[in-house]
């Protein structure tokens, strides 16, 4: 019998799970970067060292939550098993998202740190040994969570790519495919927190952003591009499965809101904003209005990417 | 099938032009396993063509197809979809999270959820009465001899005449999971 089986939980989670991956990601990056022996992007670290543990940890908890008994999700962890892409999945998960709390505690201000020991009850005052400045391991922690965020970033696209059933995701650019939305969708989130700070919006870090973020929308777009084309050349069931892109039901959803909204329209918004470096002229716009715009659309375009794949591929078959 | 010890390879072939959509192997199954309303874990799919008076209604009876090479076992991230040295692939219940994965995997959509339990199920081809010597119930039941079930490996066996004197075919061989369930032409 056929059904869609995995629906709108399993969509949020490879998005919470891609978006987190992308943040850690450039977080680490603008820790690793450094000027004078200081990272040279700050305050694009700590908000992403502060960003990064929430939307894994919420994704994990509806991927348990979507489970048939959701209190055997342990068993998971009892085996690994190389061959299952959500074994491996799942062990990737569970280091990274260690990571980024190790990550998040030590770039936690030092007053936020005392505030929140101040708050345990008298009997785990024990616990307050633990209160520790970890601002040294930063560095490393960003380093050692480079492999993981981008095994967890790309992990998503495997998991249905590595499906020979499914025509629509059995193909080797889906995991790319994820992966660098996965980035576009972090760095846009970074830039989403930027601009709706008060601070005014730093030039350089936002110069940053920016181009990482060109760099992965155009990466993706041109991994989507390879995927219709490689697809429509491909064998009958594939070509069938494109079908539901190429006017089926998520026609409308892929072409207007995916690539034209949430990949081409961002895309044109960044450069757009970016025109002034790119000319080398003159200053930077500065428009936060737009930065959120952009990063706004890039999100929704990520999460749509999830939606349209993880249904349109259910539906795919084998004739 | 009572000699222990013996390599086996269970298999099924299916006449599918003696079935007349009868449903009994259905009924027998339900009836047998215990499957629960609404679910199956064997059917039969129905094509009609052309127009009167030219006009042909097949049927075609589908479930597990207890594949050499099963992608619902290779997905499984607990191990709780396992392939027997007979090559019956099965579930063990107390494994599964229910995580659906191998259904998704499954070219042939053979394998449904159990809401009840949380956990995914499919057809056995009656393990506890394959493991008596005793044929499965769809077989057995088959008012018109479509299906005929036995041990690949037994060189006197009957799927041995079947299969090396009639043509047959496996359904969507592309997928790599090497079906054994014959139907032939």
């Amino acid at each position: 019998m056929k059904t869609i089986e995995w629906g709108i939980l399993i969509v949020n989670y490879l998005f919470l799970g891609g978006l987190s991956a992308g943040i850690f990601f450039v977080s680490a990056l603008a820790t690793y970067l450094q000027e004078d022996g200081q990272p040279a992007y700050p305050r694009i670290a700590r908000y992403g060292a502060m960003m990064a543990p929430w939307p894994v940890a919420l994704g994990s908890f509806l991927l348990i939550f979507d489970l048939g008994n959701w209190y055997r999700f342990y068993k998971l962890f009892l085996h690994f098993r190389w061959e299952s892409p959500m074994s491996i999945g799942s062990w990737l998960l569970l280091v990274f998202t260690g990571i980024t709390f190790a990550a998040f505690y030590a770039w936690l201000p030092e007053e936020a740190r005392h505030r929140l020991f101040a708050w345990l009850p008298k009997r785990l005052a024990f616990l307050k040994r633990f209160d520790l400045d970890l601002s040294s391991w930063r560095r490393p922690l960003a380093m050692l969570g480079f492999p993981f965020s981008i095994g967890v970033g790309i992990y998503t696209g495997v998991l249905l790519g590595a499906v020979q059933s499914r025509p629509f995701w059995n193909t080797n650019l889906v995991a790319q495919m994820f992966l660098f939305s996965a980035l576009s969708t972090g760095t846009a989130a970074l830039i989403l927190a930027l601009s709706i700070n008060r601070k005014s919006l730093d030039f350089k870090q936002i110069r940053f952003l920016y181009t990482l973020d060109i760099c992965f929308i155009t990466l993706e777009f041109f991994i989507v591009l390879p995927y219709l084309i490689h697809g429509e050349l491909s064998v009958r069931a594939v070509q069938e499965a494109l079908k539901l892109i190429l006017g089926g039901p998520y026609t409308v959803a892929f072409w207007l809101f995916f690539m034209g909204m949430g990949l081409l329209l961002p895309l044109f918004v960044e450069l757009w904003e970016m025109k002034p470096v790119l000319l080398a002229r003159a200053t930077m716009h500065h428009n936060k209005v737009l930065a959120a715009g952009a990063a706004f659309l890039v999100l929704t375009g990520g999460y749509l990417l999830r939606y349209i794949f993880v249904y349109a591929g259910q539906m795919s078959s084998f004739r | 099938m009572a000699d222990k010890g013996k390599k086996k390879r269970y298999a099924l072939v299916l006449d599918s032009k003696k079935c007349m959509n009868c449903k009994a192997c259905v009924v027998a199954c339900k009836a047998e396993n215990g499957v629960p309303v609404g679910k199956f874990r064997n059917w039969i799919d129905e094509e009609k063509r052309g127009s009167y008076p030219r006009l042909l209604m097949t049927f075609d009876p589908g479930q597990c197809m207890q594949c050499e090479n099963p992608s619902c076992v290779r997905v499984c991230p607990t191990g709780a979809s396992w392939q027997r040295p007979d090559g019956i692939v099965l579930i063990n219940y107390s494994e599964c999270i229910g995580c659906r994965y191998c259904m998704i995997a499954c070219p042939y959509d053979a394998r449904y959820f159990r809401e009840d339990l949380g956990v995914v199920d499919k057809c056995t081809f009656c393990v506890q009465r394959v493991d008596r010597g005793q044929l499965p119930a769809c077989v057995e039941t088959c008012p018109s001899k479509v299906r005929v079930f036995g041990d690949l490996d037994d060189p006197n066996g009957e799927l041995q005449d079947l299969l090396s004197t009639r043509r047959y075919l496996v359904k969507k061989p592309e997928t790599g999971n090497g079906p054994q369930l014959y139907y032939l032409l």
